[in-house]
């Protein structure tokens, strides 16, 4: 039994399906709807609260800047959402360098975002 | 680096129980279901790798002090006493016959006096470090950073055993399709959508191909009886399904080089059957050519019969070249290992083909590690 409801595309970000920590919330409230432990809409604000903290966090408790180089393979901007492919992208940040063959990134409009 | 973002989770996983206690208490739901919510979503994280073990965590306590509603995050962990009244966490890790004698250091009591006996108790095992840290994980019965995740795990060698079974089974048609590509990830991947077509129909023909799209498909018609290949000659013909036809009998490339060629643009032809010829020899076992077919998913009407048709009235209508986009959005919703970041932006800008922008509070997803980010500056050749 899915949470019968439509998230932001900001907050689903944090959800989003590759975030291990929205995941993981995701699947554990899933989990206890779905046995009854908890009702959805009890659900429902363990995610807007989670979105909340987790922005909070990224804003406050991270200080890392990192550097993004790669081929632009597809890019696309829908929705105040811009959407970017990258092939053979380096990410370099403080203590280390991360190389993928193919990437994607989600980024939302930061200017949007005062909920 | 994994330690500080394990440690970032954990602050917010924390700050949303804290949070939704509230909520919890005016739903009148109770704590117990708030303790089994955050007893959960932890183990999900440790499964997932996106907690380690060794981190502080300042809200084991709460566990511990279900009444306690003003949590202080300042507070360090004390004691491994607290963990044990976590009846959940526990029991979702069963103690390990090695464990038995020692505590389970869950996160937070990162005591080196466990760490650092490499020889000492004969529970653990030998004297390497990474057996140690082997035995630690077994103890703590919580998977290390360094495990895998399992949901992407699992997940990955389906997408990998796909891809390799495309090539395999794709080589062939493929390379008559892509003029300029040789990569055998490209042929895999403009076969697409048309191939889909003559997929099913091969599979419900059991290796045998009833010509349905049209063109003449050479490579299709070569892999299998000479029976076949006859009744595909007199089928939609065009000339160079008899030059293949030859190369295919001779199984050598230099064949088609002899045949004249009847559709007079393109030369490049010759290369892409001498490609052919070469990946012939894989399909003149019917029972690879099944076994190859059976694993492609995406699969089209093979690319040197449509070229065929093609050129021999106009240049080639490139219908492929999107394909490998649609193919890679598709493989990318298959696998959940897809490389990911997600973040914020203040700025995105080009200048001809060179794209700028600025990124903040994100959090990437790559090579299986969460890395977060408060700012991030892009630059992209497109």
């Amino acid at each position: 039994m899915r949470l019968g409801f439509r998230p932001t595309s900001f907050s689903l970000k944090y959800r989003d399906q590759r975030s291990s920590i929205g995941m993981c919330l995701t699947e554990t409230l899933d989990e206890m709807v779905s046995t009854g432990t908890l009702s959805p809409e009890l659900a429902y604000q363990v995610l807007v609260q989670f979105d909340k903290s987790m922005t909070e966090a990224l804003e406050t408790q991270v200080k890392s800047k990192v550097s993004v180089k790669g081929h632009l393979h597809t890019y696309r901007f829908c929705d105040n959402v811009w959407t970017f492919i990258l092939q053979d992208a380096v990410f370099k940040s403080e203590d280390r360098l991360e190389q993928v063959k193919r990437v994607k990134i989600v980024a939302c409009d930061s200017k949007l975002l005062t909920q | 680096m994994a330690n500080n973002v394990s440690a970032v989770y954990i602050h917010v996983l924390d700050d949303v129980i804290s949070k939704v206690r509230d909520e919890f208490i005016n739903y009148g739901v109770g704590e117990g279901v708030l303790n089994e919510l955050q007893a959960l979503w932890e183990v999900k994280m440790r499964q997932c790798g996106a907690i380690s073990g060794n981190i502080e965590r300042s809200a084991l306590p709460k566990n511990a002090a279900p009444i306690t509603p003003v949590h202080d995050l300042n507070v360090p962990y004390e004691g491994p006493a607290e963990e044990y009244e976590t009846p959940t966490a526990e029991m979702l890790f069963p103690p390990t016959p090695l464990q038995t004698p020692i505590q389970t250091p869950l996160p937070g009591t990162n005591d080196p006096s466990m760490y650092n006996i490499p020889t000492g108790p004969s529970d653990y095992a030998p004297s390497p470090i990474s057996d140690i840290r082997n035995s630690i994980d077994l103890k703590a019965g919580r998977p290390g950073s360094y495990m895998p995740p399992s949901p992407w795990m699992s997940q990955r060698p389906l997408g990998v055993d796909v891809n390799v079974a495309y090539d395999e089974g794709r080589e062939e048609p493929d390379r008559g399709s892509s003029h300029q590509h040789a990569t055998q990830d490209f042929f895999m991947n403009s076969s697409g959508k048309r191939k889909r077509d003559d997929y099913a129909s091969h599979i419900n023909s059991g290796g045998y191909i009833p010509q349905q799209d049209g063109s003449g498909d050479v490579t299709i018609e070569l892999s299998l009886t000479q029976d076949v290949v006859s009744q595909v000659k007199t089928s939609s013909i065009v000339q160079d399904q008899g030059t293949a036809d030859s190369k295919f009998l001779s199984k050598k490339a230099e064949p088609a080089l002899m045949l004249p060629q009847h559709d007079g643009i393109h030369d490049e032809y010759d290369d892409l059957f001498h490609l052919q010829g070469v990946a012939n020899e894989d399909y003149n076992t019917p029972g690879d050519h099944v076994e190859l077919r059976a694993a492609t998913p995406s699969v089209g009407t093979p690319k040197p019969s449509k070229n065929d048709a093609g050129e021999d009235d106009e240049p080639p209508l490139n219908e492929d070249d999107d394909d490998e986009l649609d193919d890679l959005d598709q493989e990318e919703e298959e696998t959940n290992t897809q490389h990911l970041v997600l973040a914020l932006f203040d700025k995105v800008s080009r200048t001809k083909s060179r794209w700028k922008c600025t990124l903040k509070d994100g959090i990437m997803h790559l090579n299986n590690r969460d890395i977060l980010f408060n700012k991030a500056t892009g630059e992209f050749e497109f």
